[in-house]
């Protein structure tokens, strides 16, 4: 793997379903830009997209419009973050209970566990919710 | 069938027998789209299917809203007395299934041939 030099982008998308597979298709282009193996490159996707779709599902009203996706890369890792302005949740009591076909618990949020290396979730009900994913570049 | 704006997915539907169908879909399974395949899935459901196979052997991409899709369906099913199976799907989707354990929930199957079989019984 080639040294990297710091890369940082942005991305703002509307707060709608139909945008997610634009975040989650930016992130996956970028991971493979940034030389993370294919299997990484998936996981990137899938996280990106768990991240925003709950975004998306989980906030109420229309007070918050759109979503912050940030990525921040060296030569270590890629750092994902996802902001919204809702209210947000209780990442252990969403978090709770393996899916059963009574419930799915908190899918989304242990498919992101399952995937990163690192995982940090904050709420706070004046500057929203943020969702920061961290996956370690394994050297080939 | 393709909604604007949604991942890109081709739903299509077909009786294999009586109370018996396939549903396949092939493309991007996301957020975006999963309410339009539950309503595929409950069309069948009302027009008489107790059976269903959902065939993701051209399912490219699912996440975390496919497998509630998914996992409600089953349930539906189960509730009345039905069946269901997932045939074919692919490495990356059946990672999904294992890391979430909805590989013990869902049964599972290399292809249609062999669900239609096993759900038929």
């Amino acid at each position: 793997m080639r040294a990297v030099a710091p890369v940082e982008v942005e991305l703002r998308i509307p707060r709608s379903c139909e945008f997610v597979r634009v975040a989650r298709k930016t992130a996956a282009a970028l991971a493979h830009q940034l030389e993370f193996t294919i299997h990484d490159v998936a996981d990137i996707e899938l996280a990106v997209s768990e991240a925003c779709t709950n975004a998306v599902e989980h906030v109420p009203g229309q007070e918050c419009r759109e979503i912050l996706v940030r990525f921040s890369a060296d030569a270590t890792q890629l750092v994902m973050e996802v902001v919204d302005q809702g209210p947000g949740f209780d990442p252990a009591e969403a978090a709770e209970g393996a899916p059963t076909e009574e419930g799915l618990g908190g899918l989304g949020l242990l498919v992101i566990r399952s995937l990163m290396d690192d995982l940090e979730i904050k709420c706070d009900p004046e500057t929203g919710t943020r969702v920061r994913m961290v996956k370690y570049r394994r050297r080939s | 069938m393709t909604d604007m704006g949604a991942a890109p997915l081709r739903v299509e539907t077909r009786l294999a027998g009586e109370g018996t169908a396939v549903l396949s879909l092939a493309g991007e399974v996301d957020v975006s789209n999963t309410a339009r395949v539950r309503e595929a899935a409950l069309q069948l459901l009302s027009g008489g299917t107790k059976k269903l196979v959902v065939d993701l052997s051209a399912t490219e991409y699912m996440d975390s809203a496919g497998l509630g899709m998914l996992v409600g369906l089953l349930k539906r099913l189960k509730e009345s007395g039905g069946a269901m199976g997932i045939a074919g799907a692919r490495p990356r989707v059946n990672h999904l299934f294992e890391i979430t354990g909805l590989n013990q929930i869902l049964a599972l199957y290399d292809d249609v041939a062999i669900a239609l079989k096993e759900v038929g019984r």
